[in-house]
C-alpha cells in the first residue's frame, strides 16, 4: 500500500501525473491530454487508470483538489500539486533519473 | 506522510461516506461531458460523440469501482460493503437464513459445549500454584500378586520412607479417606472425610480462607482433634457462619474444633467434606503393608518428571531389599497430578470431542449445500455485479463474508445452546471426578467458538464462492434465471456424498457404544440386583469402642429390619460390589509358603448371614455363614468358585484352610463354596477369586452396608430401615441408602454418559444429512420439472419416474455409505478402550446403522420423488 513499494509502471504513472501538474493545476481530461501532449502520443492515460491514481495521489498528500469551472463552462474537478507532491516529483525525477542511467548503461554493456 | 495523509483521507471519507461517493460520481460523470465536449469540437455529431467518449472512459461504474479499490482503508470499506450487503441478503431469505443458523448453531454449541469440558477438565492447568510442578505417586503392585493392576495406594511407612530418603521433591503429602460420623448439627449424617499429612496445605500451595492451615504440631497423636472445612459443608452447617474458628463440632463422636474454612472454588480430593490431621502414632508409622494413601508431591523446581521417577525407582528398589517381606516387587509410579483428576474420563471426552467435530463438518457440509443451491438463483446478479466492474475475488469475497456472517450468528446461538449443554454435562460428570473443576464457559472457550465459527463461516462458503466467481459471464445472463446446471449439481452430489459419509461414522461410534452399554447391561453380575435396598451405617469407633459392641450394633439392626413386613431376607458387607473394598494377601492350604509381598492377592469381605441370600448370590457346594459361626467357634470362611479353582483346582475345597495374613486369627476352614460376583465393574471378564468371612468372626467391623432383599418396590422400606435403626441408636445418620439396581446403574455412568451424548450427536448427524439428501433431491426435481413432463408425455409411468428420483437419492448415500465404511473399518478402532464384548468392526452395528441411514435416505427422498410423480406434462412443458 504505500507509495514506495510502487511498481515501475504505476511509478512512472504517478511521475507523469506530477510532472503534468508541475505548472497548473487541470482537472482529469486536462491532464490526460496533457500526458498525451508531452510524451507525443507514447502514453495514452485512460480514465480507469487516471482516477484511481489520482485518488491515490491525493491520499498519499501530493495532490489537492477543488471544484471549478472549466473553459466551456462546465463544473470539473481540479488537481493541483502540494508542497509534499512537489518534493515527490523531485524525488522521483531524480530517482528516475539514476534508473534510466542504469538501464541504458545495463543496455550499451552487452 | 503520506502514512498519516492516508489515515486522515480514510477518516474523513469514513465521516463522509455520501459526500465523497456523490463527489465521485460527479468527478467521473463530468470527465464523459467534457470528452463529449471534445469529440463535438472535433465535429463528431452529438450521438456520435457520446457514444465514442463512453467507449473512452469505458463504464462510468467500472471507473468509480477501480478508484474506490485503491483508495485509502479500501478493505475496510469492502467489509463494511459485505457485511452490509450480507445482512440485506440473509433477511431478504429468512428460510435460508433460519436453516442454516440453525444447523450452525447446532454443529458449533456442541463443540463449544464439549470443548469448554475438555478445556475444564483436561487443558487448563489446575488452579494451583505452578500446578504442573505437582505430582502423584503411586505404588505399581508386583504382577504376579495384582495382575492387571498399574496402580496402587501407598502405605505409611513407605510414604515416609519416600519422603524422608528422596531429593527431587520440595514435599510431599499422604491423603487417606474414611466415612465419618457428623453429630450435633442437626440429623446425625456420615460424610466423608479426608486425613491429610501437615504439609498437604504446603505441597497445593493452598491456605484456608479463614483461620489457619495444619501445622506441623497438629498431626501429632493426640493433638489432631482440629478440622478444617470445605466452604461448601461450612455453608451447609454453620450457614456461613463467620464465628465458626474456635468452635467444636463431633466428628465420630469425639470433639474437634474448627480452625479453618477452605475458599468455595477449593475441593479436597475424591470431593470430602472435611479434612483432620492423620496424626499417626508411632505404631501406625510403621505399617509397610497396608496400602490405603494418596501421595501427592511437588517437583523441587528444574527437577522434571523422569528424574523424580528414576529417583523414586532407586529408592523403591532400596526399601524392597530392606522391606522384603512387605516391598518386595513394589514400585512407584510419578505422573502429573492433572492426569489423576483428569484421566478417568480422557478417553470418553476426546472421543466425544471426535463426534462433534464431526457434526461439525457435517453441518458446515449442509450449509454449503445450502448456499449453493441459493447460489444458482444468484447467478443473475452475480453477472450484473462483474459487468459493473466487480472483479472475481470481490464477488468471492462477498460470498465468504455473507456465509461467515451466517456462521457468526450460528455461533453466537451456539453459544446459549452450549451454555445449557454445558451445565447438565457438568452436573453428569462432576462426580465421575475425583476433585471438582469449575466446567463453564471461559475466555479460551469463547476464543475457540470465534476461531471455528469464522473457519466454519469460510469452510462453508468457499465451494460456493469459488463456483459464482468462476461462472461464465455470458452463459448467465444468457442462461434464463436458474436452469440446471451439471456443474453445480456435480459439487451438491458430492456434499450429500460426504454428509451421508460422515453420519455413518458418527453413527457407527454411537451405536458400538449403545451396544456396549447393551451388552453390559445383560451381563450376569452373579448377584440378583433387583428388589435390593442398600443402607451404609458407619458406627463411630468411640461410642462403639469394642467389636462387640459393633456387633451388638448391627445385629440388633438386622433383627428389627428382618422384622419389616414385606423383607424376606437382610444382611450386611463391608463393601457392596462396584464400591471399593478390601484386597488382602491369603495362604490356601496346599500352596507353599511365601513371603507376604508374594502371597496372592485376594478380595476379602466380611459378611454377616443372610446377606448372601438378600443379593441371591447362589450357594454351589457346602454350607452358608450361620448364626453359629461366631466368636469362639471354628473360624469358617466360603470361597467363591474363582478361588475353589486357582486353589485346588482337583480337590475338594471344603474342609481346606485359607489364612487371610493380615487377620489375627490363624487359618479359617472352607465351610462352602458360591458363585463368582462381579465387583470391579460389570466389563472386568476375569472372575475375581474372593473370600467372604463372617462379621461375628471378625475383629474390626466399623462400617457395614445393610441390604435388604424384598418383594415390595425397595425405595419405599427406607423410612422403615431408618425408623429401626433409629430405634437402636437415636444418633445413628443414615444416609445414601439405595436400591442395588441404582448402585449397578451408577457402575456404568460413564458409559452412559457417553452413549447419551455420542447418540444425541449421531441423531443430530443423522436429521443434518436427511435434510442435505432432501436438500439436493427436491431441488433436482424442480430443475427437471420439463424434463421429467416430457418423459411422461413419452409413455414413462408414474412409478419409472418415482424409481428415477428415488435411485439418484439412493446412490449418493450408498456411495456415502461406502466410503464411511472404508473409513470406519480404519477409525473405530480407536474406539477399543470404549468397548466391551464386542469387536470395533462389529457386523450387527454396521449393518444396522448402513440399514438406518438408507431407510432414512429413501424416507428423505419419497417427498421429491412423490411431488415428480404429480407433475402434470402438459404443464410442465409449458414450465420455465
Amino acid at each position: 500500500m504505500s507509495p514506495q513499494q510502487t511498481n515501475l509502471l504505476q511509478g512512472t504513472l504517478d511521475l507523469v501525473i506530477l510532472k503534468a501538474l508541475a505548472l497548473e493545476q487541470m482537472h482529469g481530461l486536462g491532464i490526460s491530454r496533457r500526458i498525451d501532449q508531452m510524451t507525443k502520443g507514447t502514453f495514452r492515460v485512460k480514465p480507469g487508470s487516471l482516477f484511481p491514481a489520482l485518488h491515490r495521489m491525493q491520499d498519499a498528500g501530493w495532490l489537492s483538489s477543488t471544484w471549478g469551472e472549466s473553459d466551456n463552462n462546465r463544473r470539473a474537478k481540479y488537481y493541483r500539486l502540494t508542497k509534499a507532491g512537489r518534493r515527490q516529483l523531485e524525488a522521483e525525477t531524480e530517482r528516475w533519473g539514476r534508473i534510466s542511467l542504469a538501464i541504458a548503461r545495463a543496455l550499451e554493456a552487452c | 506522510m503520506p502514512l498519516l495523509s492516508n489515515l486522515a483521507s480514510f477518516l474523513r471519507r469514513l465521516l463522509r461516506r455520501q459526500q465523497t461517493e456523490r463527489e465521485l460520481d460527479e468527478e467521473v460523470r463530468s470527465h464523459l461531458e467534457l470528452l463529449i465536449d471534445e469529440k463535438m469540437k472535433e465535429g463528431m455529431k452529438p450521438a456520435e460523440a457520446r457514444r465514442a467518449a463512453q467507449l473512452e472512459l469505458g463504464g462510468v461504474e467500472q471507473v468509480k469501482e477501480e478508484v474506490r479499490a485503491v483508495r485509502a482503508g479500501a478493505w475496510l470499506d469492502t467489509l463494511i460493503q459485505d457485511i452490509r450487503f450480507g445482512l440485506r441478503m440473509l433477511r431478504k431469505n429468512p428460510g435460508f437464513t433460519t436453516v442454516a443458523v440453525l444447523t450452525l448453531a447446532l454443529g458449533i454449541g456442541a463443540n463449544t459445549a464439549i470443548f469448554s469440558v475438555v478445556n475444564a477438565v483436561l487443558l487448563r492447568p489446575l488452579p494451583f500454584r505452578d500446578s504442573g510442578q505437582l505430582m502423584m505417586i503411586w505404588h505399581t503392585p508386583p504382577q504376579k500378586s495384582f495382575p492387571g493392576i498399574p496402580r496402587f495406594v501407598v502405605s505409611p511407612a513407605n510414604y515416609l520412607d519416600w519422603r524422608s530418603q528422596n531429593d527431587v521433591f520440595k514435599n510431599m503429602a499422604a491423603v487417606g479417606f474414611a466415612p465419618i460420623n457428623v453429630t450435633g448439627t442437626g440429623e446425625p449424617e456420615s460424610v466423608l472425610s479426608t486425613k491429610v499429612s501437615a504439609d498437604f496445605f504446603s505441597v497445593l500451595q493452598v491456605r484456608p480462607e479463614m483461620g489457619r492451615a495444619f501445622l506441623a504440631d497438629d498431626d501429632q497423636p493426640g493433638h489432631g482433634n482440629v478440622v478444617i472445612l470445605t466452604n461448601a459443608f461450612w455453608r451447609s452447617h454453620f450457614d456461613a457462619d463467620r464465628n465458626v474458628l474456635g468452635k467444636s463440632i463431633r466428628l465420630d463422636d469425639q470433639p474437634y474444633i474448627i480452625i479453618g474454612v477452605m475458599p468455595a472454588e477449593f475441593s479436597f480430593p475424591l470431593q470430602a467434606k472435611l479434612a483432620i490431621p492423620l496424626a499417626w502414632t508411632d505404631k501406625e508409622r510403621t505399617v509397610r503393608g497396608n496400602h490405603n494413601l494418596l501421595v501427592i508431591a511437588r517437583l523441587k523446581p528444574g527437577v522434571d518428571q523422569q528424574q523424580a521417577q528414576a529417583e523414586m525407582d532407586t529408592i523403591s528398589s532400596r526399601l524392597a531389599q530392606q522391606y522384603p517381606a512387605d516391598d518386595a516387587g513394589w514400585g512407584a509410579a510419578v505422573v502429573p497430578f492433572h492426569d489423576f483428576v483428569g484421566g478417568s474420563v480422557r478417553a470418553a471426552l476426546l472421543l466425544l470431542l471426535g463426534a462433534v467435530v464431526f457434526v461439525l463438518l457435517i453441518a458446515c457440509t449442509n450449509v454449503a449445500n445450502l448456499t449453493l443451491a441459493k447460489a444458482l438463483g444468484r447467478r443473475k446478479e452475480i453477472a450484473i455485479r462483474t459487468v459493473v466492474g466487480a472483479s472475481r475475488s470481490r464477488i468471492m469475497r462477498q460470498v465468504l463474508s455473507e456465509s461467515v456472517l451466517l456462521s457468526l450468528v450460528g455461533g453466537t446461538l451456539g453459544l446459549l445452546l452450549a451454555q445449557f449443554l454445558v451445565s447438565s454435562i457438568a452436573a453428569f460428570l462432576a462426580p465421575q471426578l475425583p476433585m471438582s473443576v469449575t466446567i463453564g464457559l471461559d475466555g479460551w472457550v469463547l476464543a475457540f467458538t470465534l476461531t471455528i465459527s469464522v473457519l466454519t463461516g469460510i469452510g462453508a462458503g468457499l465451494a460456493p464462492s469459488w463456483h459464482l466467481a468462476k461462472a461464465n459471464l455470458n452463459a448467465s445472463l444468457k442462461q434464463a434465471s436458474g436452469k440446471s446446471d451439471s456443474d453445480l449439481s456435480g459439487a451438491r452430489s458430492a456434499f450429500v456424498v460426504a454428509e451421508v459419509a460422515l453420519s455413518f461414522l458418527l453413527l457407527i461410534g454411537a451405536g458400538l457404544t449403545i451396544r456396549t452399554l447393551y451388552l453390559l447391561r445383560s451381563v450376569n453380575p452373579g448377584f440378583n440386583p433387583h428388589n435390593v435396598l442398600t443402607v451404609p451405617l458407619a458406627v463411630s469407633q468411640t461410642k462403639y469402642a469394642s467389636s462387640e459392641q459393633q456387633r451388638a450394633f448391627f445385629d440388633s439392626v438386622l433383627e428389627g429390619v428382618r422384622t419389616i413386613p414385606g423383607v424376606d431376607a437382610a444382611g450386611a458387607v463391608d463393601a457392596l460390589p462396584f464400591q471399593g473394598g478390601s484386597t488382602q494377601p491369603v495362604i490356601a492350604e496346599g500352596q507353599p509358603v511365601v513371603p507376604m509381598a508374594d502371597q496372592p492377592e485376594v478380595a476379602v469381605r466380611v459378611i454377616t448371614p443372610g446377606y448372601l441370600h438378600a443379593m441371591s448370590i447362589p450357594l454351589l457346594q457346602g454350607r452358608g455363614l450361620g448364626e453359629a459361626d461366631k466368636v469362639g467357634s471354628p473360624p469358617a470362611i466360603l470361597v467363591s468358585e474363582a478361588f475353589a479353582n486357582r486353589f485346588w483346582p482337583h480337590d475338594n475345597p471344603i474342609g481346606k484352610h485359607v489364612t487371610l495374613t493380615f487377620s489375627n486369627v490363624s487359618s479359617r476352614e472352607v465351610v462352602g463354596i458360591v458363585g463368582d460376583v462381579k465387583i470391579n465393574g460389570l466389563d472386568v471378564i476375569q472372575p475375581i477369586e474372593m473370600v467372604y468371612e463372617a462379621m461375628d468372626q471378625n475383629e474390626r467391623i466399623p462400617a457395614m452396608v445393610l441390604s435388604v432383599h424384598t418383594s415390595l418396590s425397595p425405595v419405599r422400606l427406607i423410612s422403615a430401615v431408618a425408623d429401626v435403626v433409629h430405634h437402636v441408636d437415636p444418633e445413628e445418620p443414615v444416609v445414601g441408602a439405595a436400591t442395588m439396581d441404582t448402585v449397578l446403574d451408577q457402575s456404568l455412568a460413564k458409559q452412559q454418559l457417553s452413549m447419551t451424548l455420542l447418540g444425541a450427536f449421531a441423531g443430530l448427524a443423522l436429521l443434518l444429512a436427511m435434510v442435505g439428501v432432501y436438500g439436493v433431491e427436491a431441488y433436482a426435481v424442480r430443475q427437471q420439472v420439463r424434463e421429467i413432463g416430457i418423459r411422461m408425455a413419452l409413455g414413462a409411468q408414474r412409478h419409472d419416474i418415482f424409481q428415477l428420483v428415488v435411485g439418484k437419492g439412493l446412490k449418493l448415500t450408498l456411495l456415502g455409505i461406502v466410503i464411511g465404511l472404508v473409513v470406519a473399518l480404519e477409525v473405530t478402532r480407536f474406539m477399543i478402550s470404549q468397548l466391551y464384548g464386542l469387536s470395533p468392526t462389529d457386523l450387527v452395528t454396521f449393518a444396522g446403522v448402513a440399514i438406518l441411514l438408507i431407510s432414512v435416505a429413501l424416507l428423505a427422498c419419497y417427498v421429491p420423488a412423490r411431488r415428480a410423480t404429480q407433475i402434470d406434462p402438459a404443464e410442465a412443458l409449458r414450465y420455465e
